[in-house]
């Protein structure tokens, strides 16, 4: 087998032709807007008028996956759907599993570092992504990391670019670590009797106390659990996984929690669909034992929209509120006060939005220096001046 | 440069006589030596932080060092570099347990935090085998793995945020243990990057709950293709095991021999070690199922190890495999490389091919979940010709690990030791990308210089690309 990093010469043509566009991009300084399977919009940010769309969508397939190593290798514009089904064959599952919709590109997912309820258990792009073929803003093409499971070779642009939104680096090639798929699994909501913070708390407390290991566990409004038919009221999905028996045990260990109810597990591919295109979703986190005081308010303030809805990934201490589209955001801006003291992340702009908004954490004195080393013409990604 | 240093910590907290920096000349790898010429030992954040500060207005290079215990030759110092030992950095400032979170500062060692998180009933993840010695900070420069990682991460997978001094002195906090941290993955970048980016004094540590229930399990095989073949089966069986540790004939009778003597089957060609941990229900069915798979693979029996001082006994004699070498021969080369998981039993045959043409011993102790090698050489350092030979053998050990998928370290780091593979794994366009990343943190190069990527992949990132050509 040859070496897996060949160097510009051994890349393959179309990743060339990817590197000489940005070239050219760089030498005209035109700004160059990353696309992948184009569902994710602006990426956060206002593009300037004149940015030319770079699209990665022909990059597309899986260059290879020995299920026995439990990696795979696919090309940026791969979509989440191809590989979910090239590892369901084989018992296995990439644990990413972003909101939207499955035909977004695993390019897409790592550049913008995005995960879903399974990283409960199974952690996000930052854990599972391995290596990286990629188009430096100069048009180097790089490769990052390696193959194995396992790798400490050198400084780990692999995390730099993971989450840099296309703002580095164009992702050509992603590898990453997959996971066997359980023996068994079932899906079951808890019911949330009072979702108060006080006792919302001791109900996650005993939750996480209990002798259960979920695989994800993931806290609904009313809104949410009605649309997915789990309920009328507050609940938790809980994901449970192993062997029969565990499961069973699992299941009997927060039954004696609160009382549950077994779902069907679509409902994970369901809550992850229901999210349109256009939403505006405004994510809000801090440490985990604060959850249940934000979910109060996150709570509260989806409650004055129609059509908005919560949900939480209880252990990373995240709350995600999602707006049908950005006139409904613009209802309750003014609600931000509220959450004050928490880390606010505008996640996800619909069509519409134009508010202005510039993502800040990109510009401290480090995040600087990284843009200007690896994009010095600033043509990636880049927000309008 | 001593004045200014004991100004800041004391005379008693700065080295430089050469007698007393012998001990700082290697890490446990005995492959390389350097004589520092100066050593300096803050006791507190704020003189870590004025000693960084005053070596950068002098423009002198330092080499971050914990406990020494790194193998890669990582902490050494050459030149003018001064060696700034963090070991006296060993407060465990808070520990969470609600949100199970650790606050330390970079000198504590690992085993103690897992012991101060132990009446919580939590333990932090990663366990290198020296854990008992080396310290989270050194943990956090190098990335470090363990056994346990196979199944609960390594060490990038359980830092959360880090307070961090760069060379130039100015102080930057990377990552956020209270929420989300929204821009690049500076604190991803950070993790594993050797000293080469500043030093960590505040690092903010994930703990993990102690699993419900444990088994341990000793399977052993009457030639290594058995046991190799039975490790890719168990990882392609779908069960993870908490670990999955494989030892050959000669690590058994080194062990064996040794005082962590811990009933390996003496005659046996490989044993694995396999932990298996989690929730009680359910977890005799998997130890059935793993226990099936040895045999059917040709194990010739498998034990389980009946309660927590038997378990203790059999991991011991993994732990202290690469101090029973030790009595072997007067020096240990321990390698390390990873090999994609069903290479396993190809990659082993290999290895003895090699380690028979070049008449060396090799000692296999390692990660074989992982595929994270440990091919290690006990020699006489003394005899030239014996010395030539590891190294030709080493060399194309990592050869025929890179030419099978693999790469050139798992968990021991580049350093020093590992430069010279580098370009076995990265073009050059690569390597001087890492040289960009690392010019983010220290532009001035000052931090553990020409460590990890060859000095010649690191051309000025400001020239024209043409100019680079």
């Amino acid at each position: 087998m040859p070496r897996v990093d060949d160097g510009a010469g051994g890349a393959r043509v179309s990743t060339q032709a990817i590197a000489e566009r940005v070239r050219e991009a760089g030498a005209r300084h035109t700004p160059l807007r990353i696309v992948g399977a184009g569902t994710w919009l602006d990426g956060l940010r206002l593009m300037p008028a004149d940015a030319q769309p770079l699209s990665v969508a022909s990059e597309r397939g899986i260059v290879e996956y020995t299920p026995g190593d439990l990696t795979l290798t696919a090309r940026a514009g791969t979509s989440l759907a191809e590989i979910a089904h090239a590892t369901a064959a084989h018992g296995q599952w990439l644990t990413l599993d972003p909101h939207g919709s499955d035909d977004g590109t695993i390019g897409a997912t790592v550049a913008t570092a995005s995960w879903g309820p399974l990283a409960h258990a199974f952690g996000t792009p930052r854990d599972l992504v391995l290596g990286l073929e990629a188009v430096t803003g100069d048009g180097t093409i790089i490769r990052t990391g390696g193959r194995v499971v396992k790798n400490v070779a050198g400084f780990d642009l692999t995390r730099l670019f993971t989450g840099s939104w296309g703002t580095l680096a164009v992702i050509t090639e992603v590898t990453v670590r997959l996971r066997a798929r359980p023996e068994a699994e079932e899906t079951i909501a808890i019911a949330v009797r009072d979702d108060a913070p006080e006792p919302l708390a001791a109900l996650l407390a005993q939750i996480r106390a209990a002798n259960a290991a979920p695989m994800a566990l993931e806290l609904l409004s009313p809104a949410i659990a009605a649309r997915l038919g789990a309920g009328a009221s507050t609940v938790i999905l809980a994901r449970l996984g192993g062997n029969a028996e565990s499961v069973r045990a699992q299941r009997a260990a927060l039954a004696a929690v609160s009382s549950v109810t077994t779902l069907g597990d679509d409902i994970w591919r369901a809550l992850r669909a229901a999210e349109p295109p256009q939403a505006w979703v405004q994510r809000l986190s801090g440490r985990p034992s604060r959850l249940p005081a934000l979910w109060g308010t996150a709570r509260d303030c989806c409650a004055k929209v129609s059509g908005a809805y919560a949900h939480a990934t209880v252990s990373r201490g995240v709350v995600r509120l999602v707006f049908p589209d950005a006139l409904k955001f613009k209802e309750v801006k003014d609600d931000a006060l509220d959450f004050l003291g928490y880390v606010g992340i505008v996640e996800r702009v619909g069509r519409a939005g134009e508010f202005g908004l510039k993502f800040p954490t990109f510009h401290s004195d480090l995040a600087r220096r990284a843009r200007a080393a690896f994009d010095p013409h600033r043509i990636l990604n880049s927000e309008a001046a | 440069m001593v004045e200014t240093l004991a100004g800041i910590v004391g005379e008693r907290g700065v080295v430089s006589r050469p007698h007393e920096l012998l001990m700082y000349q290697a890490d446990a790898l005995p492959t390389h030596k350097s004589e520092p010429k100066l050593a300096v030992f803050p006791r507190t954040r704020d003189e870590l932080i004025a000693v960084v500060r005053a070596l950068a207005a002098a423009g002198r290079p330092f080499v971050p060092r914990g406990a020494g215990t790194g193998l890669s030759s990582g902490a050494l110092a050459s030149g003018d570099a001064v060696i700034i030992g963090l070991n006296r950095l060993n407060r465990i400032l808070a520990i969470d347990a609600v949100d199970r979170l650790a606050i330390v500062e970079p000198g504590v060692v690992n085993a103690a935090l897992t012991r101060a998180a132990a009446p919580h009933h939590l333990h932090y993840a990663p366990d290198p085998s020296s854990q008992s010695a080396c310290t989270i900070g050194g943990n956090v420069a190098e990335n470090a793995g363990g056994p346990h990682c196979l199944k609960y991460g390594v060490t990038l997978n359980h830092v959360v945020e880090l307070k961090v001094v760069l060379p130039d002195g100015t102080l930057v906090t990377l990552g956020n243990a209270d929420g989300e941290d929204a821009g690049y993955d500076l604190l991803g970048a950070f993790v594993g990057s050797e000293g080469c980016f500043g030093i960590a004094y505040e690092i903010t540590v994930k703990l993990t709950p102690d699993p419900q229930a444990v088994r341990t399990l000793l399977a052993d095989f009457l030639s290594i293709d058995d046991g190799a073949r039975a490790v890719s089966a168990i990882i392609a069986s779908g069960i993870l095991p908490a670990a999955l540790e494989m030892m050959d004939g000669p690590t058994i009778r080194a062990v064996e021999d040794s005082v962590y003597a811990a009933g390996y089957p003496r005659d046996a060609a490989a044993v694995l070690l396999i932990e298996l941990d989690g929730l009680e229900a359910g977890l005799e069915a998997d130890v059935t199922r793993v226990e099936g798979i040895c045999r059917e693979c040709g194990a010739r029996g498998v034990r389980t190890a009946r309660d927590a001082a038997e378990r203790a006994k059999l991991w011991q004699g993994r732990k202290k495999a690469f101090g029973a070498m030790g009595r072997i021969a007067s020096a240990l080369m321990v390698q390390d490389a990873v090999i994609p998981r069903t290479k396993l039993p190809e990659i082993m045959r290999q290895v003895q091919d090699i380690a028979a043409r070049h008449r060396i011993t090799v000692c296999n102790v390692f990660h074989a979940g992982d595929g994270n090698l440990h091919p290690n050489v006990p020699y006489d350092g003394d005899d030239p010709d014996e010395v030539a030979r590891v190294d030709a053998a080493m060399r194309e050990i990592m050869r025929a690990c890179v030419d099978a998928g693999g790469t050139i370290t798992g968990e021991h780091g580049v350093g020093l030791d590992k430069v010279g593979y580098m370009e076995m794994i990265f073009s050059p366009e690569s390597l001087e990308a890492q040289c960009r990343l690392r010019d983010v943190f220290d532009p001035a190069r000052r931090a553990n210089p020409a460590k990890v990527v060859p000095v010649r992949s690191c051309r000025e990132w400001t020239m024209a690309p043409a100019a680079r050509a």
